[in-house]
């Protein structure tokens, strides 16, 4: 069973150090936004699946960003805190969104059975539907497995904040991680 | 020594144009190899581009929201 990344205050963050470079930036909230906004749509749309939602997410992420900078401490990267709002908002809306039913495994021992080759690269001859079989790929990764993979894509991240924002040890993230690549590779094999 | 230069620069760009759709087929035939899940994942994010209409949306509400006492980069910055 995937652990849930749980946070009782969805804008909580930790304690920050200050950079004032930003604050004198030309349109700094947008060039904020330019900067973040392709992560968290990013993030949203291959989490709930829906680019509508994700788009709605995108939004409710950045407005409540908007209103509790206040909270935001800085000791985490503002990208790590937007990733935090948006991993909450999408489970709220997953859980309030009754309508769509996720195909997951939700067996990750079922799938570290299977033997897949992960050192051959993959492979894709049709780019037009390549975010399609990404999305059908994702889907069938139990939850836990997804987010890790989409956050540790972020090269912004490190291991130790991938770990914050899944709640668990960066020795964990490292051994879940190799499992859901090994997943994630044998469903997009299946899924060509 | 070519005695017909004009013609042989013909040869050679000819080839030249061979082998660039040679490759460009190839290249349509062979599609892309990413060496790791992330790398297939950093290609998809590149490739998804956020509505502009999200944007435009967090204008108007951030516009209705009531006034800080202190600017947003203040309040994220100025500490």
């Amino acid at each position: 069973m995937p652990a849930p990344v749980k946070c009782d205050d969805p804008v909580a963050a930790p304690e920050m150090a200050t950079t004032p470079s930003a604050a004198s930036t030309p349109g700094p909230w947008q060039a904020l936004y330019e900067q973040h906004s392709r992560y968290v749509y990013y993030l949203a749309l291959r989490t709930v699946g829906d680019p509508t939602l994700a788009e709605d997410i995108t939004h409710d992420v950045f407005l409540k960003a908007y209103r509790h900078l206040d909270q935001f401490r800085g000791q985490a990267g503002l990208r790590t805190w937007l990733y935090r709002i948006t991993i909450n908002h999408c489970q709220n809306t997953q859980r309030a969104w009754q309508k769509r039913s996720i195909i997951s495994t939700g067996d990750p021992q079922a799938l570290d059975a299977v033997a897949a080759n992960t050192d051959s690269p993959l492979r894709v001859l049709e780019i037009k539907e390549l975010g399609e079989r990404i999305q059908k790929t994702l889907e069938a990764l139990p939850d836990e497995y997804r987010l890790l993979l989409l956050l540790v894509a972020d090269e912004n991240l490190s291991y130790q904040e991938v770990a914050s924002l899944t709640e668990q040890s960066s020795d964990a993230v490292r051994g879940k991680l190799h499992r859901a690549r090994r997943a994630f590779t044998l469903e997009f094999q299946k899924n060509s | 020594m070519d005695s017909d230069p004009p013609k042989q620069r013909f040869r050679h760009r000819q080839a030249e144009e061979q082998a660039t759709e040679q490759q460009q087929t190839t290249g349509q035939q062979a599609g892309l190899a990413f060496e790791s899940v992330e790398e297939l994942l950093r290609y998809d994010n590149l490739q998804t581009v956020p509505p502009p209409a999200i944007a435009e949306r967090l204008k108007i509400s951030m516009e209705r929201e009531p006034k800080p006492k202190r600017s947003w980069w203040h309040r994220l910055f100025g500490k």
